[in-house]
């Protein structure tokens, strides 16, 4: 218990609290844009903090994922225009709520929902995560193997793309992490004899150009959007009732967020439409959802930054990130010099409980933010894409020769911005391939001590009760495609989905344009490739699997 | 014919606007409102409210009026915008705003009623608030 | 211009483009697996170099051939349009941008790179094109070299 009091120390040290600061302001800023999601923000800015101490780059970067979840509401609320994917749901009823005045009140609650949601899942992560990582240390390579394994593959599962195109982006990236000298001949495998190569393609350069400098050019072909009027925000006190109508909505947002957060491939994204689901199907008059209901910002909002802090834990006690947001961040810890894993909460707890409990502040500053400064925030988005986009191609272009000094990394990350962008156009989701070349190596190794240990015999693997269990996992997971029609009958959740997607097609208040958002919300969720776009299978699938 | 008004909420465009449903019952002719926002932001100042959109269309049919709406956004130059628009509609007049600017504000900023008076091959009707 | 203010994105791409990527992902499988097996690809009970990228390159060559069974799934692809130049020409600008920074320093060629994104790929005015470019610099500037004092080869 005094490590969890001595990372407070680490959290008020003046430093961490300026970059948890710096960390949700950014976030908040770039959830309010659409088009730019925390992934791709983080790996811009991943060079940056090369010269930060680890807790306190790790403090800045979460910030600026859990921050995101924050601002990607505002613009849901007050514009029908999710900032973040995680907050499409949001839209149905937010929206609802500023055509009848009461901006304010989606805006209060959403905020206070973020709150109580992450604090609660920062307090079940300070308890569980300790328990999973002991748990872990009794891992041995065939457990990773299989762990790593069932990661990529349930994230491939839920990407936007669908399932195939999501596997293929994972192979690549598996063998993009071949490339180098291998951990046990020191062959050289594919550098092409290009020194450059010869330890490996940085990870860096791959986050920056796939996330960053890809979304930055598929953002510049022209789309034609709706410009709107900017609105208004009045009275962000929600009243008495509406706290007492939505504190269920809340409370059950939390507990759910929390779990979906956990799971390999869960996140933000599934636990907002999963709990917007849940108290539809709840609630005694389903009818309200979709005209103004409370409980339908306040459930999401709440669901969507529990996940978003819960995701930590299978990133900091297993060492296995669950999303693309959380591979960035691994890629961040690994820069740092430290391996996140079972062992990280005892040989470096300072670092661990700093960041767990910098979670606290960032979320209080974000209360304080969120409410008093929403129109400040707002503003951002009158700037223009043509303006932002030389900005962080610049920031992106000096900032990767910046982490080895080197123009090939440079040259690296307009190549992987081309592979990004075309990929982006063909429908490939980047993320898989960024969490694979994450994994891969980690992979690579635990499967050839595993055989090694085995003799060579694969059955090894089941014959373990852990890897066996997770190999089972993933052998359901892998055949899930072949049991959907029959689940598609069964589940309700798709069927509301479908007709919640309806609603905003019909919400429009010009008639000649049914649903304008809707690309843009399919965009927002092709930018946060943590997530995978809303569609009708996720939900199936994790309901089936939980 | 048409009669075309550019339109910003601002009291300039209400001026234009209010000029311009004159103009277009004087001559018995459609009134075009462009309403034309830089486009590239997700939300911006010049860009009209759907309420205050409607407002005008029941403004001009008081009026006997028949109003058409364009709110596409513009990459560019607005001034080239609106004649581009005027061409395409073959407008009879363009109906602008006119902003009160001191001399040296004109010299650096160079406005966009400026350009269209100065470029366009059809009558122009300029408004002052 | 007559278009309605909707959020456009271009067609949905035909069979064509996703037989190419497939194409590429069979390419890059079979690369994969040649490469490995001049590795050495060892055997289960002594896993060389090259058996983790053989079972990858199996593995792609067997999902590029999925894919290719299904094209028509055309799913969120985009197809190429004339937009695309605009990208052309902003990794173009890149290129030069990567060639020229480490003999001229960084300050030219970002307030170039700037100028170009902003007045020509964003149709910005000259005026905000120049001032936005030239605030680029100079923040650049006092962030990269006076502030973090990082070793970006620079002019001044």
């Amino acid at each position: 218990m005094s490590s969890v009091l001595d990372g407070f120390a680490v959290v008020l040290e003046p430093t961490n609290l300026l970059y948890c600061l710096v960390g949700v302001v950014i976030g908040m800023l770039i959830g309010v844009l659409p088009g730019l999601g925390p992934a791709a923000t983080i790996a811009i800015l991943l060079p940056i903090t090369f010269g930060l101490e680890p807790v306190t780059a790790i403090i800045m970067l979460a910030g600026i994922f859990y921050g995101a979840q924050y601002g990607g509401t505002i613009t849901s609320v007050l514009l029908r225009l999710p900032g973040e994917a995680s907050s499409v749901v949001t839209v149905f009823d937010g929206h609802a709520l500023t055509r009848q005045g009461r901006a304010g009140t989606a805006l209060g609650i959403a905020a206070i929902g973020s709150f109580v949601g992450g604090t609660l899942a920062i307090i079940a992560l300070t308890f569980v995560a300790p328990l999973v990582a002991d748990f872990a240390l009794d891992f041995g390579p065939p457990e990773y193997t299989a762990l790593a394994l069932l990661g990529i593959l349930l994230v491939a599962t839920i990407s936007s793309g669908g399932r195939l195109r999501a596997l293929t982006a994972a192979a690549i990236g598996l063998l993009l992490a071949t490339v180098g000298r291998d951990d046990f001949t020191s062959a050289e495998r594919f550098t092409l004899g290009n020194l450059n190569l010869a330890d490996g393609l940085d990870f860096v350069p791959i986050a920056m150009g796939l996330f960053g400098l890809g979304e930055i050019l598929y953002n510049l072909e022209e789309r034609h959007r709706k410009v709107q009027a900017p609105a208004t925000v009045a009275n962000v006190w929600p009243s008495r009732a509406d706290l007492r109508q939505s504190s269920g909505a809340i409370g059950r947002g939390s507990v759910l967020g929390f779990f979906l957060g956990i799971l390999p491939g869960g996140g933000a994204v599934l636990a907002s439409l999963a709990a917007y689901a849940l108290e539809k199907r709840r609630s005694k008059h389903p009818e309200r959802f979709g005209k103004g209901a409370i409980e339908g910002v306040a459930a999401p909002e709440t669901a969507n930054n529990a996940a978003a802090t819960s995701s930590f834990i299978p990133l900091l006690s297993l060492g296995i990130p669950a999303n693309a947001t959380m591979a960035v961040i691994f890629g961040a810890l690994l820069i740092q010099g430290v391996t996140p894993g079972p062992q990280l909460i005892t040989e470096n707890p300072e670092l661990f409980w700093g960041v767990v409990n910098s979670m606290y502040i960032g979320n209080i500053l974000l209360l304080i933010m969120s409410i008093p400064l929403v129109g400040l925030f707002v503003r951002i988005l009158r700037v223009r894409a043509t303006i932002l986009a030389p900005i962080t191609v610049l920031i992106t272009l000096v900032g990767a020769y910046t982490v080895n000094n080197s123009v090939f990394d440079i040259g690296l990350v307009i190549a992987f911005g081309v592979i990004g962008y075309l990929m982006k156009k063909l429908g490939f989701d980047p993320g898989p391939m960024v969490l694979a070349f994450v994994l891969g190596s980690l992979l690579e190794t635990s499967l050839r001590r595993s055989l090694l240990l085995f003799d060579g015999d694969p059955t090894g693997f089941f014959t373990r009760p852990i890897s066996g269990v997770l190999l089972a996992a993933l052998i359901a997971v892998a055949l899930l495609p072949l049991a959907q029609p029959l689940l598609r009958r069964r589940t309700p959740l798709a069927a509301e989905k479908d007709r919640g997607e309806e609603e905003v097609g019909r919400g429009t208040p010009e008639a000649r344009d049914p649903g304008p958002k809707e690309p843009q919300a399919k965009q927002a969720a092709a930018g946060t490739p943590d997530s995978g776009a809303p569609d009708p299978n996720t939900s199936e699938e994790r309901n089936s699997a939980t | 014919m048409t009669v075309l008004v550019g339109y910003l909420p601002t009291a300039e465009g209400e001026a234009a606007f209010t000029a311009a449903v004159d103009e277009a019952k004087r001559r018995g002719e459609d009134l075009l409102v462009v309403n034309s926002p830089r486009g590239g932001a997700p939300v911006s100042a010049e860009a009209a409210d759907p309420e205050r959109l409607a407002a005008l269309t029941a403004e001009a049919g008081r009026s006997g009026v028949a109003l058409r709406l364009r709110t596409t956004p513009h990459t560019g130059e607005l001034a080239d915008e609106l004649l581009h628009v005027a061409a395409q509609e073959s407008a009879s007049v363009i109906v602008i705003g006119l902003r009160r600017r001191s001399p040296v504000g004109k010299l650096f900023l160079g406005s966009t009623a400026q350009r269209i008076l100065l470029t366009a091959d059809r009558p122009v009707l300029a408004v002052k608030p | 211009m007559s278009t309605e203010p909707v959020d456009e994105r271009p067609p949905s791409a035909g069979p064509l483009s996703n037989l190419i990527a497939a194409a590429v992902v069979v390419i890059l499988g079979g690369a994969a697996i040649a490469g490995s097996l001049a590795l050495g690809a060892g055997s289960p009970s002594e896993p060389g170099p090259g058996t983790w990228p053989l079972i990858i390159g199996a593995v792609l060559v067997v999902l590029g051939l999925a894919l290719a069974v299904r094209a028509r799934d055309t799913g969120e692809a985009e197809r190429f349009t004339r937009s695309g130049l605009l990208v052309a020409a902003a990794v173009a600008s890149m290129i030069a941008f990567v060639a020229v920074i480490a003999t001229i320093g960084f300050e030219i060629p970002t307030l170039l790179l700037a100028f170009v994104w902003l007045r020509f790929l964003g149709h910005e005015s000259w005026r905000t094109s120049i001032i936005t470019s030239v605030g680029i610099v100079v923040v650049f500037y006092a962030l990269f070299v006076g502030a973090l004092d990082v070793t970006i080869p620079h002019l001044f």
